[in-house]
Formats: structure tokens, sequence, C-alpha cells
């Protein structure tokens, strides 16, 4: 019962990556390499087993990988991902979107120590939950007790003062969708947003266009996220986006029972099924 | 000129006198649910209670958008019999000052300008913003870690093209000033009264952090390597947001629609992404960049060699922006790299350790 | 804002109306000669499972004052299950409006059947007093582009 260093760690991804890509079933293993900068990395498509050796595993590793199981939907080889527990969420949620085909993916878990990344610490799945060959030995679930509390503080505000917050934060948002592109939940093969010549979403990025589109994919994708938090570390202009989302989740979870995005396969969304006795506030 | 950093703000108070004055500050959001406030550096219109910070790094949005509004409204118009019309919308300007702004920006409304007037086509729309503005820019103190501006052909000590040039002075709390036009003539005689004493003072310079290795006919070379196996490698990482070009001062693409409201609207044009799928989709559906290979493919072509051959200038001019706020990480300095060392006919392209580190040789 | 004092102003509302149960009983309070406020528009859904909650954005964006969903009791749908979605859907929606700073009573939803017209008519009165007594909706309000009113609602836009 050693855990594993991070060298150590790196180590394994690469001989994992290099089997995986050995084997001929993978056409590529995505993870993470360096960049110029020390304390960053990107996501990365190795391809080769020279390439392979250009993966890392250190505290900057921060990039989902998950969705880039998205860039082709119809693959001839499967495509191996390197997972830490948020992105082994993040391939539940497009299995079971049905967006993705378990066939289709080779998963590498690796059991993750938290990033430079303050959603981390936030973290109560470190562990993979869904892989085909796990690195590091399963570290135990953790409570993050103040899940909500940020929220519970915000709705102590008034209306007025929500509002207004809201509408600076939209004010500043430069509607570069990129917390959509991020986002795990939001797997649809064409978002609303590109469809505008329906008219549910103007090309404009002023406060009226971000409210629509800020409140239409928080509903959107509010029983489904997983909170990974990469919403909020996209946004270029630092927009509290999962202040949206998890106040769906908190709801959810006081007015249907306990839940947690992303856990397996097989969970209902919340929206996506209802019980007979469920609140009904309304008359 | 010499104005002493004391007398700056009174020196903003006189010029907003007579015209408005957007100056690089510190927008501030109170979060009291995280009991917290989140700090945003930005061009903002000049009040006596702005934190303005005109050293340090430079703004995360430029300022393109005072010259070049995310959404400005071009015509409206009635369709109700004899009541219809269609009227332009010119902007009603006044003047303004944009004072502050750094060689890298300076630079990028130098290239907007070639394109909103140059080629026989003048946008009258943004012609009018211009003629109002008057430019004061200020040579860099500080550096980020992602301005390689140096490397792309600015000097980031100087400003050609602006109304006012501003330095900081060697070990002194003060900065230089001297007009470069007519119009910042009649800026600077505003602030007469505030003039400092002027003897053997020597403005600081300052180097870009980041220096790249760029081949000088780098434009000519990409234009050759279309279909270079580069691109697949450096675009797989990209999530195909619109971040790089939203924070870019040169991106310039906008898109035009129209909000109707019964039988009264108006036409609007808006920014827009060649990261974005429907940017190049046709009328019928079929997209000529079906992938965020094709676009960032443009996007990069653009800034590096289609802008080269059009106005003979690169349109990337290495303020860092997309470096920063990429959510990928990717970097179009280190692409410059690569695609300066890559042999352009290679039918293969693996990264190797030293180019995927970006590391000096 | 000083329009809220004004008495003359009457409120727009949006009414979705399931077109099995409640539109039936609109039409049934119409047949009784029943006297409700006129400034309900109706928009007749197929089930109200089919309101988008982007449909109740986009009336917020277009003026409407308040919106309400009308649909059959739980048990009753006509596609067996639909409202039982309505249902969670709304409820959720109201309060994430809410949490936004739109109060909960410019968006309510209702159950109401084919035979309760008075109901229908009782309904639609109390939710246009209450938001009347609201004043005009200014929040998540479109500017129309145009300059002018973009930077009254900017400005003012942050309270009522």
């Amino acid at each position: 019962m050693t855990e594993l260093t991070q060298a150590r760690t790196e180590e394994r991804i690469r001989e994992e990556a290099k089997k995986a890509l050995a084997s001929g079933e993978v056409r590529a293993v995505v993870g993470w390499c360096a960049t110029r900068f020390d304390d960053r990395t990107r996501p990365f498509f190795a391809e080769t087993a020279e390439e392979c050796d250009l993966l890392v595993w250190n505290p900057y590793c921060i990039n989902g990988t998950a969705k880039f199981a998205l860039d082709d939907r119809y693959p001839d080889q499967k495509l191996a991902l390197i997972l830490r527990g948020c992105d082994s969420r993040a391939v539940n949620r497009m299995l079971r979107d049905k967006q993705l085909k378990r066939e289709n993916l080779y998963l590498i878990g690796v059991v993750c120590d938290g990033k430079e990344n303050p959603i981390c610490e936030e973290c109560q799945h470190k562990t993979p939950l869904v892989y085909d060959v796990l690195i590091g030995e399963p570290a135990k679930e953790q409570i993050y007790p103040e899940r909500f509390r940020k929220i519970e503080e915000f709705e102590k505000l008034s209306p007025d003062e929500r509002y207004a917050y809201w509408a600076a934060q939209y004010d500043k948002c430069i509607h570069c969708y990129a917390c959509r592109n991020a986002c795990p939940a939001c797997n649809c093969i064409e978002c609303y947003a590109d469809q505008y010549r329906v008219g549910w979403q103007g090309k404009a990025a002023d406060r009226e266009q971000n409210q629509i589109y800020g409140l239409t994919r928080a509903f959107h994708v509010g029983d489904r996220c997983i909170e990974c938090g990469e919403c909020e570390r996209v946004c270029p202009m630092h927009l509290p986006i999962m202040r949206q989302t998890r106040k769906m989740l908190k709801d959810i979870n006081e007015l249907f029972g306990s839940y947690e995005g992303g856990l397996s396969e097989e969970e209902t969304p919340a929206l996506g099924g209802f019980r007979l006795d469920d609140p009904d506030e309304f008359m | 000129m010499i104005i002493s950093k004391l007398n700056l703000n009174k020196a903003l108070q006189i010029l907003n006198e007579s015209a408005q004055v957007f100056v690089p500050a510190f927008e501030v959001i109170e979060d009291r649910a995280a009991k917290k406030s989140i700090r945003e550096k930005k061009f903002l219109p000049y009040r006596e209670d702005l934190e303005v910070e005109l050293e340090g790094p430079n703004t995360v949005k430029p300022p393109k958008d005072i010259l070049f509004p995310n959404v400005e409204k071009l015509y409206q118009y009635k369709a109700a019999g004899e009541d219809s019309y269609i009227r332009e919308t010119l902007p009603e300007e006044t003047p303004k000052i944009l004072f502050g702004i750094r060689p890298c920006d300076m630079r990028s409304i130098k290239s907007m300008d070639k394109v909103f007037f140059t080629k026989n086509y003048v946008d009258s729309y943004y012609a009018r913003r211009r003629e109002y503005v008057t430019i004061v820019a200020i040579g860099c103190t500080e550096t980020d870690r992602t301005c390689f501006c140096d490397s792309m052909g600015i000097d980031p000590n100087t400003a050609p093209g602006a109304d006012v040039m501003m330095n900081r002075i060697e070990g002194e709390e003060a900065y230089l000033l001297h007009a470069q036009t007519e119009k910042g003539e009649a800026l600077l005689k505003n602030l007469e009264s505030l003039e400092g004493p002027s003897e053997n003072v020597k403005a600081i310079r300052t180097d870009c952090t980041l220096k790249i290795r760029k081949i000088p006919d780098l434009d000519r070379k990409l234009a050759e390597m279309f279909e270079h196996p580069i691109w697949d490698k450096v675009t797989k990482g990209c999530i195909g947001c619109g971040t790089c070009t939203f924070v870019c001062p040169t991106c310039y693409c906008f898109d035009i629609d129209n909000e109707n409201y019964g039988t009264e609207g108006c036409k609007y044009r808006c920014w827009d992404s060649c990261m974005f799928s429907d940017y190049t989709r046709m009328a019928g559906g079929a997209n000529p960049r079906p992938t965020k290979k094709e676009r960032l493919r443009n996007r990069y072509m653009h800034k590096l060699s289609y802008f080269n051959e059009r106005y003979g200038e690169t349109l990337c001019v290495g303020c860092g922006r997309c470096i920063a706020n990429c959510p990928s990480h990717l970097d179009i300095s280190e692409f410059i790299e690569k695609s300066s060392a890559v042999d352009p006919k290679a039918e293969v392209y693996t990264e190797s350790i030293r180019a995927a580190q970006g590391k000096e040789a | 804002m000083s329009i809220k004092k004004d008495a003359a102003w009457e409120p727009r509302i949006l009414a979705f109306c399931c077109n099995w149960c409640t539109y039936t009983g609109a039409d049934l309070a119409g047949l009784n000669r029943m006297k409700y406020p006129e400034n309900v528009r109706v928009i007749r859904v197929p089930c109200s499972s089919k309101v988008n909650p982007q449909f109740i954005l986009r009336a917020f964006q277009k003026g409407a004052d308040g919106v309400l969903v009308c649909g059959c009791h739980p048990g009753d749908c006509h596609y067996s299950t639909g409202n039982y979605y309505t249902r969670r859907r709304f409820l959720l929606m109201q309060r994430l409006l809410q949490y936004n700073g739109i109060d909960p009573k410019r968006f309510q939803a209702r159950w109401i059947s084919g035979s309760e017209a008075a109901k229908f008519r009782d309904t639609v009165t109390e939710v246009s007093a209450q938001i009347k007594a609201l004043g005009p909706n200014t929040k998540f309000v479109g500017a129309h582009y145009d300059n002018a009113a973009y930077q009254a609602a900017k400005e003012g836009g942050e309270n009522g």
C-alpha cells in the first residue's frame, strides 16, 4: 500500500500508453504534455511510442481529457484517455447521454492527488469510477461538506442584489463558448447556440444574450453537471458559472433526494425522469 | 513634456473635461456570497475613484472595442406602408482619449486601420469612431511572461502612429511625454500647467520576456504548408472556443444580423470568431472548415501569412493574450517556433521533446 | 422606478396552456361568459412539458411581465407522463429564476383541468393582480439594440 510518487505515476502512464498503442487497437492516447511554462500543461494526443514519452503527470495537469473523445464520434479505432476522477465521471456522463460508446474507449485511470486548480479542493472522487486499467491505489472517497455553502450564502442576498450581481457578470461575458466546449455535459451534436438562424440565441455579446445563454446552459446541464469545474476554469472572464449549475444541483438534492452526476453509466438525470410522489408545490 | 506620477490623476481630470478618457483600471465586482471581490483590469471610462494602473501587466481584453464595438447598430428600419423608412445610425461621437495603451495594441489599431480604410473601401462606422479618438500610448515598463512583441518586430518602448508617446523616466516617478501628431500636440497643450522640470532625463527601456525563434519569411513558408501534417498535431488540444479571437487585439471579423420587433427592426454587426462552426457555414449547410483543425489553421494562417500577403505585415502583434487565456494552453508563439523549424515538405510530423516543451535549444 | 406607480399600467402576462386540459378549461370559461383580465395572452401548447425553459426566458426578454404555465393535473396527462416532467422542470426553473433575482410570482405553474373554468378564471385573476402589484418587469428585458434604451436598461435595470 505505498502511494505512487509523481515520477513513478508518470512512468506508469507512459508505459500504459505505449502498451495501449502497441496493442494496435488504439489510435491515440489523450493525456497532457509540457508547455513552455513550467506551471502549465496542455492536452496532448500521443500517437506514437516516442510521443508517449512526452506525456506528463504533475500538479498542473488540469485540463479535462474526456471531452476530446467527442471530436470523432464514429471512430475506426479506440481512443485511449488518461482519466482522473473527474474525467472518469465525464466519461460516464457522455456514456449515459449516449454520445460515446464504451467499446470505442480505452480508459487509463489514474488516482488523482488533486491539482493546482481551486475546484480540486472540493473533489469527492479522486479515484476514477470507470477504467480499464488503474494506476495507483484507490483513494478513499472524501466528502466535501461545503459543497453548497456558497449557494446558500448567495441565496441570502436580496433579489435585486442577486440580479445586479449576475447582470454584472453577464456584462463581462464575451460569448466565447469556452464553458460549453469544455463541459462534458454539453455534448449535443449541435448546440442550440450554433443554430442561430433559428433565433434561440442572438450572436451579439451583450447582457441580454449572455443572460439567455447563461441561464439556458445552466438549466440544460444543471441536472447532469458532474461538478468538474471546467466551465469556471476555462472562462477567460472568470464568471462564477458553477454557481448557477450548483444551484440546480442543490435544489435537486433538496427536492428529489441525494444526487451527484456522473457516478455511473446508468443513473438517470433528475430532469430525465420523475417520481409519482415528487413535491407538488403548484396547485 | 514631463509629468510626475503624482500629477497623473490631475492630468486625467483635465483631459476628461474636454473628452471622454479611457484608462486601464481595475473594475471590481463585489462577491458577497464568497466574501471576496473580483478585480479585472480593463479600459474603463475615467472616474476619480477609479483605480488606474498604467504599468503592470496589460489588460485582459484589448481596447479594440472602443473603436470597433462588440455590438454595433448599423441601421434601423420600419416596414409599414407609408411610414416605412431605413435610417443609417452612424455613431454620434464625442472626442475620446485612449490613455495608456501599449505599443502592441497601438500596432493592432494600425492594422485595423488598414482593414477598415484601405483597398478602396472605408468603413464609415469605424472611421467615425477613429476620427474622434486621440491615442496616448505608453511604453511598457513591465512585461508579462507571454509578451513577445519584439519577436514580431514591435518595439515595446515606442508606438508609431500614436498621437502622444509616453515613457516612464528612469529612476523617477514621472513620465516623459512627446507629441507625435498634431492631435497629440493639441492634447499636450492642455497639460502644460502640470509640466515638470526636464533636465537630463532618460526614458526606461524594456525588453520582452519571451524571445522566440521566428524565421523572417515565415509567411511565405506557411503559405506552402497548408496541407502540412503539423496542423493535425498542433490543433488536437484545441477545444474550439472563441477566447483567442475575442481577446485578440487584431481579430476584426464580424457578422451582421438583424433584430426584429413587429414591423420595426435594426441591422447590427457583432464580433464573430473563425473558431465557430457557423463562421463558414454555407446557406445549404455545407461547411468548408468542418473541424477545429481547419478553423485553427485559418486563424494561425491569417495572423502569420494571409495578412502579410494582403497588407504586407504580420497580423500577430505578440501581445500574448491568446496564450495567457487559452483554456487548453495552446501557444501561438510555440507554433511560430515549430513551424519555423519544420521541414515544409515533411509528410509526417512527430512532436519532439524539445519542441513540445518549447524550451530554448 | 417611477413607472411602477403608473396606475394605468397593465401587465403583460403570457400563459402557456396545455391543449387537453387548461386550454379546454379556458374555452369553457369563455363559453360560460366568465370575465377575467384581458392582459393574459394564451399560447396553446400540445402539453405543458412542451414548454421549453427558453420560452420563459425569451418571454421575459421580449417584454412579458409574467409567465404562467398551465397543464393537466398529475395523473391526467393526455400523454400519460408529460406533466410529471413539467412538475420537476418548472419547480427547478422557478427556483433558478428566483436565484437570479426574478420574483417567483412572475413565473408560476398551475394544474387546471378541462372542467375547471372557474379555476382558470380565478388563477388568471390572481396572477394578474400579483404581477400588477409587482410592477413592470425590468429584469432580463431585451434592449432592442437601441443605444438609448440599452443604456437605460443597463443603468436602471437593477430595480423592480
